[in-house]
């Protein structure tokens, strides 16, 4: 109980600090608020976004996958590759989510059915699966995709809404109902509080960790070809480096590091709070590298000061006894 | 087991220069307060050079407590500890360490990449900068040599057994200059050939003039080795006697306030039909050849020391380590289990004896963990979870249980072991098992749980549910079952009738030879 | 096999092994490259080598504490870039002076993880995360995004990096590989026969019972991280030797192929075993790969998938094999015999203290 009243102070805090960034915003510019604006503000970092979606259920079932902006790259680049060698774009497409769900399943068998630490092996896939970007497109820049692609990218497709950030909506509500109402979601808490008891319950944990890698990957796949959409060209080295940005806003969100805490409440109040921060500080001509900068400290307060009302807690209730 | 106890007279003069007998340790009217819950009220008490001295009291009496404040870990708010006399403060456990107090813990607490010697020293302050491995090495052949135990002092800690691992401990205090030594439930997960090799060790080092505080759960064992008895309760120190003038009976009422029946044997159930029968079970490298039959209704004990299999071949049965060899008939069907899924599907459930790492989720609530094994029948079509008939569930096994809390939403961890143990098994009572394996039920719970618990196994077998008990507590085994399955170093050594059943045919077979009776006790 | 156990642990197996891979690597890429045995290819191998494994020898400090330090990558390029500008207005600096510098600029980073992790109580993966960004994102905001140029540099820093510390049988061995190696020797002596370097060890086998204790938990996980820190600095300072050309962009991606490393080289990622000089076979294989398959020209963009396939084999067998190794180990020393009758052995033990 104690635990969910942590929670729901640290959602009073991002909520908090979400309102005054909003603020701060619209005090610069009126048309902050507008629908233009806010689509804008969802579209620049929509692939991230969307892989932040399955790396919550992950992270709170006590793993991680680092390799999923590789995974974004990957299949970017084998959608490329074959299209470059004159496969039709949709064959190329199908097999670039297929990519991402192979990428899933060797992830997820070596930490689900041989045991091996997920930092460990994602961290060889974010290397490896880059690899094979790599090798599959080489230093090339290949785009001159067909127009209805790179229109899935950048036109609304229903109001002002993009494709992109339908597919983020759709998820966002299904990861919801999957983590908070079903048994699947049940599961996922249970394993990351303690995935032996899990085991010795009879939860099928390998399946539930096999399905979760698989489905990191895949989400990731289909977030790299979005992403290739909206910039109508792929490199080997797109994507790169997006995994921290993305495990970042995940654990801003009060999802804990070491599993079994966190919801999707907040998850999606750190998704809102990073992308206004990062607008607001674009609009007021703050450089992308102290945006990063802010976001670094962000992350490490999201710890700090929890800890720190504690210990000061502690020593205040110490005092009075 | 109750044999030779040694006289108490053969106590020695110690460097500290206590009078042979005198107090090393005294503690005066130390209390200490955690929050609105005061754990230690005006406990005084005074641990003797040459003398074993038991410390008794349920769950949360305050035991733990006064051993933190002994090694350093908490701080007294009122009351003052001496040291041969001086007074003396205990600001962290090096303190301790240099005042020559040392501690012993249920759970071995090594490091399992460091070698076996450097594990024994690695506590020593002011080791210097220089780490030593030559004289690190002799030194501790030769402890281990003297404490009987053949271990090679280069390899790493990692994979010795929980008795090699208890010695490497002692070792380790006696490498300390020990003067007190505070051992805290030491025994909890030996086997009793193991107890005895430990009470050798203990008793050796009380006629070199070590004042030691024990502490127990095992009744039996704290009469065959104490000099004297104190017994808690809420954090009040009620009686101190010496050893030949209590009797457990007498020490029971003081730790629950009220006069209290030992063990009584479980009413005889007349024996249903033959339920499961086992045969040629084994598993590669572990055990081998296990044959037995459970008929509904029966409560089928497995004794035996601790590495002899037992916890093995119930893991088997279950399906997590499955079995590589023999035939499981259940209900007159051939079954294979190769996962818990299977050995549910199949009727048969598991109560780890590990239930704070694997029994239960200690984060999550209640009625979440009683839900767990069977969370698919609390699905809607949608496969959503339906809470309220998860909570209703919960609640009812809170009723017929008596699990003791405001709220079946209150997280597990927040339960006494009891309580916890109540949870564990009403979460696999509502798998409706045909064979249910308990182990070690009540390992770690107080003497008031422990009987609740020992009611219900009566309750469930009268149901007509076939058990499988396995226990360290042999008196617990005896009372309950009906037969007795010994097992030794991975075999069935026996299956004795109810009748035949007692500490001694028991413990014999559990040897391997009739001669080892000796030699244990 | 008894005399073999008693003198070679499981994990110097897999050091042993891991030697071998990169014999049988270096004996492939021989056949497959013309000219490959030259001293040019192992200058080239050695030099690359020599600044991964610095890293990562704090690196495997802080791992064997049980925590992680993503942020090294940040540090050789805040150290690189900020001695880079400072020597360009004082040309005249000693050396000493400059790795002091170097040095002091990353354990000043390296203590703020530390504080952040130890006494904050941040987790050092979220700590690292964080201050991969802070301090990357600092650097290029101050320094305008400018270059550091290699006519900048005194004459001494430029010819530096083909300075020979030695010749062994045509050999050369540069001063930076010297510096690589000194540091490598150093801390595998300190980690093994030093009381304080057995700490790191016990605190990431078994937390709990180093709390119990008493040993200086706080403290050595700090330590770790400011050396973790400061290897870094002096990394930086290599890095600027080596290249001359400093970038803002100097060290990043770094922390991955030194966290690479250390995984290839055996030790566990979870704290408690592994040792410095695994950390630089597994330098130096990746090293090997790197700089042979960019000699085989077809195949440099092969590089990362063979990486990555190689981290995954080490850590599989590390869990695999090691595990079967270690329980073979086990049975042979696990014989606790009878107590011998008699007196009470004990007696002595404590008379002989």
């Amino acid at each position: 109980m104690t635990a969910l009243r942590g929670l729901r102070r640290w959602e009073g805090l991002l909520l908090g600090l979400l309102a005054a960034v909003v603020a701060l915003s619209i005090a610069r510019s009126p048309y902050y608020l507008g629908v233009g604006n806010i689509v804008n503000l969802f579209q620049l970092e929509i692939e991230k976004v969307i892989v932040v979606l399955p790396m919550t259920l992950l992270i709170i079932d006590g793993e991680i996958d680092l390799s999923v902006a590789s995974v974004m790259g990957l299949s970017a680049c084998v959608a490329a590759y074959l299209f470059h060698i004159g496969e039709p774009m949709p064959v190329a497409l199908a097999a670039a989510l297929g990519s991402g769900v192979v990428a899933g399943l060797i992830n997820g068998f070596w930490v689900a059915y041989v045991g091996l630490p997920s930092l460990a092996v994602t961290l060889a896939g974010l290397i490896g699966y880059r690899g094979v970007a790599r090798i599959l497109v080489e230093d090339r820049a290949i785009g001159g995709f067909p127009a209805w692609f790179q229109a899935l990218g950048q036109q609304p497709l229903v109001g002002p809404l993009t494709l992109s950030i339908l597919v983020f909506v759709v998820l966002f509500a299904v990861t919801c109902v999957v983590l908070h109402g079903s048994g699947f979601g049940r599961l996922v808490y249970v394993m990351g509080n303690s995935l032996a008891a899990a085991r010795y319950s009879g939860v099928r944990v390998r399946r539930i960790k096999m399905a979760l890698f698989v489905a990191s990957s895949t989400v990731s796949a289909l977030a790299g070809l979005l992403y290739a959409a909206r910039l109508g060209s792929v490199r080997g080295d797109m994507a790169g480096g997006f995994e921290l940005d993305i495990i970042t806003i995940v654990l801003l969100g009060g999802v804990s590091i070491f599993g079994g805490a966190g919801n999707l409440v907040g998850v999606g109040l750190s998704i809102l709070v990073i992308l206004n921060l990062r607008n607001g500080m674009g609009l007021a001509d703050i450089t992308g590298n102290t945006q990063t900068s802010v976001i670094g400290a962000l992350l490490i307060l999201s710890v700090l000061v929890p800890n720190s009302v504690q210990a000061l807690n502690k020593t205040w209730k110490g005092r009075e006894t | 087991m109750n044999a030779t106890r040694r006289p108490p007279a053969s106590r020695r003069v110690v460097d500290g220069g206590a009078a042979s007998g005198g107090p090393v340790l005294e503690l005066r009217h130390i209390a200490k307060r955690f929050g609105a819950t005061q754990a230690l009220a005006d406990v005084s008490l005074a641990l003797r050079s040459g003398e074993i001295h038991a410390l008794l009291g349920e769950n949360g009496a305050g035991k733990s407590t006064l051993i933190k404040i002994m090694t350093g870990v908490h701080q007294p708010d009122q009351g003052e500890i001496l040291l041969a006399g001086q007074p003396i403060t205990i600001a962290t456990s090096a303190e301790a360490q240099r005042h020559g107090i040392a501690a012993i813990y249920q759970e071995p607490l090594l490091f399992p990449d460091l070698q076996v010697a450097e594990n024994i020293f690695i506590s020593h302050q002011g080791r210097g900068l220089l780490a030593g491995w030559r004289e690190m090495y002799r030194r501790a052949e030769e402890i281990l040599a003297a404490l009987g135990v053949s271990l090679d002092v280069r390899s790493p800690a990692r994979g010795l057994t929980l008795a090699a691992q208890q010695s490497v401990e002692i070792a380790k205090a006696i490498s300390l200059d020990v003067r007190v030594l505070i051992m805290d439930e030491p025994t909890a997960s030996l086997s009793a050939h193991e107890v005895a090799q430990l009470f050798r060790l203990v008793r050796d080092l009380r006629d070199q003039g070590v004042a030691i505080l024990f502490v127990s759960h095992r009744m039996e064992e704290v009469f065959d080795i104490a000099d004297a008895v104190t017994v808690f309760r809420d954090g009040r120190l009620i009686s101190t006697r010496a050893g030949a003038d209590v009797t457990p009976q007498k020490a029971i009422a003081d730790m629950v306030g009220r006069e209290m029946a030992l063990l009584q044997p479980r009413a005889e159930v007349p024996r249903g039909e033959l339920l499961l029968a086992v045969r040629g079970l084994g598993r590669e490298g572990v055990f081998k050849d296990v044959g037995f039959d459970v008929h509904r209704g029966e409560v089928l004990g497995f004794a035996g020391l601790i590495g002899a299999g037992r916890t093995d071949v119930g893991l088997a049965l279950f399906g997590i380590e499955p079995a590589t060899a023999g035939s499981i008939v259940l209900d007159g069907k051939p079954v294979t289990i190769r996962s818990p899924r299977q050995a549910m599907a199949a009727g048969i459930a598991y109560l780890s004896e590990d239930r704070r790492q694997l029994g239960l989720s200690l984060p999550m609530s209640i009625a979440v963990n009683i839900s767990l094994p069977v969370l698919e029948r609390y699905l809607s079509r949608l496969g959503l979870v339906r809470t309220r008939m998860e909570r209703e569930t919960a609640d009812a096994y809170r009723r017929r249980l008596a699990i003791r809390t405001p709220s079946v939403d209150l997280a597990v961890a927040k339960l006494s072991g009891g309580n916890q143990q109540k949870v564990m098994l009403s979460k696999w009572l509502n798998t409706h098992p045909a064979l249910l394996i308990l182990d070690e039920p009540t390992r770690g719970i107080d003497v008031g749980a422990k009987a609740e618990v020992h009611a219900i196994i009566g309750e469930l077998a009268a149901e007509g549910i076939g058990i499988i008990l396995i226990s360290s507590d042999l008196p617990e085994v005896l009372a309950l079952s009906d037969r007795v399955l010994v097992m030794r170093e991975g075999r069935q050594m026996a299956i004795l009738a109810r009748s035949e059943a007692d500490q001694e045919t028991v413990m014999t077979a559990a040897m391997g030879q009739a001669s080892a009776m000796g030699e244990a006790a | 096999m008894i005399w073999l156990q008693r003198h070679i642990r499981p994990e110097q197996i897999r050091e042993l092994s891991l030697l071998l891979l990169i014999v049988a690597a270096v004996l492939i890429f021989g056949s497959l490259i013309d000219g490959y045995y030259t001293s040019r290819t192992f200058v080239r191998i050695s030099t690359s080598v020599a600044v991964i494994a610095v890293v990562a020898v704090g690196q495997t400090l802080v791992v064997l504490t049980r925590n992680i330090d993503l942020s090294v990558g940040s540090i050789v390029g805040c150290s690189a870039y900020a001695v880079g500008t400072l020597i360009g207005h004082d040309k005249g600096m000693a050396a000493p002076v400059v790795v002091a510098i170097c040095i002091g600029i990353g354990a000043g980073l390296g203590a703020l993880n530390g504080l952040l992790v130890t006494w904050g109580g941040v987790p050092s993966i979220i700590t690292t995360l964080g201050t991969l960004a802070i301090y990357r994102g600092t650097l290029i905001d101050y320094s305008g995004a400018k270059t550091v140029t290699t006519d900048s540099l005194p004459g001494w820093l430029v010819d530096l990096p083909r300075l020979n510390f030695l010749v062994v049988g045509g050999l050369d061995v540069r001063v930076l590989v010297a510096v690589a190696v000194g540091v490598v020797v150093l801390f595998q002596v300190a980690t093994i026969y030093l009381n304080v370097g057995r700490t790191f060890y016990a605190i990431g086998s078994n937390p709990d019972a180093a709390k119990l204790i008493g040993l200086p938990i706080r403290r050595t996980i700090f330590a770790a991280f400011v050396l973790s820190g400061a290897l870094a600095g002096l990394a930086g300072f290599m890095t600027l030797a080596r290249f001359g050309n400093i970038t803002v962009e100097a060290g990043r991606g770094l922390e991955l192929q030194v966290v690479a490393a250390v995984v290839v080289g055996g030790v566990n990622i979870f704290g408690g075993s592994g040792t410095v000089t695994g950390a630089l076979l597994g330098a130096f294989m990746i090293g090997t790969l790197e700089q042979s398959l960019f000699r085989l020209q077809i195949s440099e963009f092969w590089r990362d998938a063979l990486l990555g396939l190689l981290i995954l084999l080490a850590v599989a067998s590390d869990a695999v094999i090691l595990n079967r190794l270690r329980a073979l180990w086990a049975k042979a020393e696990l014989k606790l015999v009878r107590p011998p009758a008699g007196e009470a052995p004990l007696r002595r033990a404590l008379r002989d203290p």
